[in-house]
């Protein structure tokens, strides 16, 4: 009887870290999480880090993520995880580059927070020591806690009421996928210059143009079906029979692991937002 | 020499060398021409094959679409003389530095795409949809998607 009654409690909340580990490898897959922490060009284990990343803040090493005490975040309690995810603060109290997205993730739901780090303790440890990385702009290593709060006062958009799907969409594409982060050009101090929100960007990832995904219908996707936005996240396809390169190649490698419905969701409220003509030069 | 021979001497120099750099210029423009319509003849054969997929289009467009696929990716190494990338043409060439200096990945990247594609093309004589699907599916995301990943930057709109 006391073996059952304590099978039952060890079981019980083992099924439901599952659950949250399950729910935590989708949004970390619809975030992305692995593209930037993980070396891939030089064969580098996924979310140990090590890659270098050209930003519009400079050239950066990624932190390893895995679970590994020494080198990744093994050590993190969930206060220290939920700090470094909505307000770019570490453990040691230093603030991130805003390179790391943490001003879209500021919306995430405390339920995918908790759902993400679930994901993340998972993850094997791997020792992967942390590089510093070559800082091209000295100034704003020392200003990166006011950049922080300039990016982050920019991007908070009021969440869509009354419309589930519309809602899923504005919470994936804009906090979760984070695609303002390539796809809007930046104003002042790297914030992004949301009169322009998603209008496309001379600055995106790698010092490579991001493409306006606004309904413009000449410079924007405007004559992109729904069908078509969701084969292009399912596969990269374009309409025109092309196939995405670059940074978004990788991205499709993880929106192609979404479900139809949420690829759905991303395109319908893509359709939504206003439309703006791309600027030759932001 | 005196300085009106040194003058006709000096404007000869100037004229070949305009000449010469005008005609490589010339020359090459041709040639980023003629790649961007071997890539763009795939993406209509690519277009056609979805069509179909999308039951828009019939199978046999789709099978005449396929058989041109293979033979315009085939193309594909030909068409990348060095010197013709955006380093040298920025805003008329999105060709990354990097198929020069990765040359032996970019053509085994290419003769992955022309394996795929052969594929595909067998899968479309075949006639089953399923087979199509998948084989159009791994055509454009290992063998177009994984070339233009490293090697192509995406005109913006």
């Amino acid at each position: 009887m006391l073996g059952l009654a304590l099978g039952t409690i060890l079981a019980g909340p083992a099924a439901a870290d599952e659950n949250a580990v399950a729910r935590g490898a989708y949004l970390a897959a619809a975030a992305g999480c692995d593209q930037c922490h993980t070396d891939s060009k030089n064969g580098g284990a996924p979310y140990a880090g090590g890659r270098q990343l050209e930003t519009a803040f400079g050239t950066i090493v990624t932190p390893n993520i895995t679970s590994d005490m020494a080198t990744g975040i093994g050590g993190w309690s969930e206060i220290d995880f939920v700090r470094a995810m909505r307000w770019g603060i570490a453990p040691d109290g230093t603030h991130y580059v805003p390179a790391f997205p943490f001003p879209y993730f500021s919306g995430l739901s405390d339920g995918d927070l908790a759902d993400l780090k679930a994901f993340l303790d998972g993850l094997a440890p791997m020792a992967q020591p942390r590089v510093a990385g070559p800082q091209s702009l000295a100034l704003l290593a020392r200003a990166r806690a006011a950049i922080g709060v300039a990016v982050a006062a920019n991007t908070a958009s009021p969440p869509i009421q009354g419309d589930r799907v519309l809602a899923r969409g504005q919470y994936l594409v804009e906090t979760v996928g984070h695609c303002g982060d390539c796809h809007t050009p930046r104003a002042w101090f790297g914030a992004p210059d949301l009169g322009r929100y998603l209008a496309g960007s001379h600055g995106g990832l790698e010092g490579e143009k991001a493409p306006n995904i606004t309904p413009d219908p000449k410079t924007g996707i405007g004559n992109w079906s729904e069908d078509e936005i969701v084969s292009l996240l399912k596969d990269g396809g374009t309409p025109d029979g092309d196939f995405v390169g670059g940074s978004m190649a990788e991205i499709v490698r993880n929106t192609g692991r979404l479900t139809d419905d949420d690829r759905h969701a991303m395109a319908d409220y893509l359709k939504t937002i206003p439309s703006k003509a791309f600027a030759k030069k932001n | 020499m005196n300085s009106s021979t040194k003058s006709v001497a000096l404007v000869g120099i100037v004229l070949t060398v305009g000449l010469y750099a005008g005609v490589a210029r010339s020359d090459d423009a041709a040639i980023i021409d003629a790649r961007q319509t071997v890539m763009k003849s795939q993406g209509k054969d690519l277009s056609a094959i979805k069509a179909y997929i999308d039951d828009k289009a019939d199978l046999a467009s789709a099978q005449t679409a396929g058989a041109d696929l293979v033979t315009q990716v085939a193309k594909i190494p030909e068409q990348f003389p060095k010197g013709t990338g955006m380093d040298a043409y920025p805003g008329k060439s999105y060709v990354k530095p990097a198929v020069w200096t990765e040359w032996d990945k970019f053509s085994d990247q290419a003769k992955t795409a022309s394996d795929k594609a052969v594929a595909l093309n067998t899968a479309l004589k075949g006639g089953d949809k399923a087979a199509i699907t998948a084989a159009f599916g791994d055509m454009g995301k290992n063998g177009c998607g994984a070339c233009h990943e490293p090697f192509r930057e995406k005109k913006p709109s």
